[in-house]
């Protein structure tokens, strides 16, 4: 990995504060395509750790991803510039919006450049959604937790923190059991392996 | 002390907020309503600003109510300051957790505890990301109704327009040119045009 200066990092986290739209999923597009396919800071693999510290902490996603990145690459000092990176445009375009609320409300040019833009994210997410799931492991667990899961968050309000503390519990739980499993196995195997011994040394 | 309300406050709601912006609306109004800081509507009318301005929807929720708090109290330049103490209240928490939980991850990345964590969250986190993905596609087609209440929802025009938008933009995004990918940035941009062109210009209902 190359050594990513402070500048490059504000820049990177401004403009991906500028062109999101829509909350924090949006936002990973755009991440992706500039810090995974562009500039090689991280993997998908890391994105996807990332967002899942940044869903499973407290604060807005956003920042928490942000922050994150920031201090993978360059630190605490990274840290807050790539906050301040995403934090920037909307303090400022907030901060002169607040003064002219009335006429940026019923500005039609505004809401129909802004329908266009709610088709254009739908798709980011989607492309965001299918790079995140090719980095799970596919195997059986993987899979069932997902859509048990996607079913609960689309379709109840089961607060979110619990359904991510459930999964990690599970996901504990599953990992010792499996080791434990081989663990087993290798001892099996081991004793095979001296039984075998055994059979030699007689046969000779 | 207003200033120290707006830092006290956001502070909060940065620090117990878990799942994103959209989480913290409740403690959001609530904190609003107890301080006497906005109008319901004034409040209203603000979220579905923040929701079409770029930026993560709760730091401009933030920024907004900072701006207005300090200027119906001191004037413009209190507004700015206002912007700046309750941004910065609703980040704080966030820097100093993140920093801390990603340098225990990074110490910890073998041990066979975290690993375990990650393995299981993992998957929630792909389901969750699903989920947000259908509630955006759907609200964009159909305005208004959410999946939790498919059921009750009333009829709402189907929005045939943006679907087409959405068909047309899904393998747009996806083809190489020379090797590469168009950005995400240009996607907005072409998708705004596209937008005033179709729903401005043409006047396309939808």
């Amino acid at each position: 990995m190359k050594k990513t200066s402070l500048w490059q990092l504000f820049a990177t986290f401004f403009k991906t504060g500028l062109f999101t739209f829509g909350g924090g999923y949006a936002m990973i597009a755009i991440l992706q395509e500039e810090l995974v396919d562009k500039k090689k800071w991280i993997t998908n693999q890391d994105m996807l750790d990332m967002i899942v510290v940044a869903e499973s902490t407290p604060g807005v996603i956003a920042v928490n991803t942000a922050t994150s990145v920031g201090y993978k690459t360059r630190g605490i000092l990274g840290a807050i510039v790539a906050t301040l990176g995403i934090v920037l445009p909307s303090f400022l375009i907030i901060s002169l919006l607040s003064y002219l609320i009335d006429a940026f409300q019923s500005n039609i040019w505004y809401q129909s450049a802004f329908k266009g833009i709610q088709a254009c994210v739908t798709v980011l997410v989607i492309n965001a959604f299918t790079k995140m799931f090719k980095q799970i492991e596919h195997d059986v667990y993987n899979y069932v937790s997902f859509v048990v899961a996607f079913a609960i968050a689309a379709f109840t309000n089961f607060s979110v923190i619990y359904l991510i503390l459930i999964g990690g519990i599970c996901g504990l739980v599953v990992t010792l059991l499996k080791q434990k499993k081989s663990n087993k196995k290798l001892v099996v195997a081991n004793v095979q392996d001296v039984s075998d011994q055994d059979t030699e040394e007689v046969d000779q | 002390m207003i200033y120290l309300y707006l830092f006290w406050e956001y502070f909060k709601i940065g620090l117990f907020t878990i799942g994103g912006g959209y989480a913290m609306l409740p403690m959001v109004i609530q904190a609003v309503q107890k301080h006497g800081w906005l109008t319901s509507d004034q409040l209203y009318n603000f979220i579905g600003v923040a929701e079409s301005t770029p930026g993560p929807f709760a730091i401009n929720l933030a920024t907004f109510v900072g701006t207005t708090v300090g200027n119906a109290q001191y004037g413009f330049w209190g507004g700015v300051l206002g912007a700046v103490v309750a941004t910065f209240a609703v980040v704080l928490p966030s820097l100093i957790i993140i920093v801390i939980v990603s340098k225990v991850l990074e110490r910890f990345k073998t041990s066979k505890v975290v690993q375990g964590v990650l393995y299981g969250i993992r998957p929630v986190v792909v389901g969750l990301i699903l989920s947000a993905m259908i509630g955006i596609a759907l609200n964009v087609v159909l305005p208004n109704v959410k999946l939790t209440d498919l059921g009750s929802a009333s009829v709402t025009p189907f929005n045939w327009v943006s679907l087409v938008l959405m068909c047309a933009f899904l393998p747009l995004s996806r083809i190489k040119i020379k090797g590469k990918k168009l950005h995400p940035i240009f996607m907005i941009l072409l998708s705004a045009g596209l937008g005033v062109l179709l729903f401005g210009v043409l006047k396309i209902p939808g």
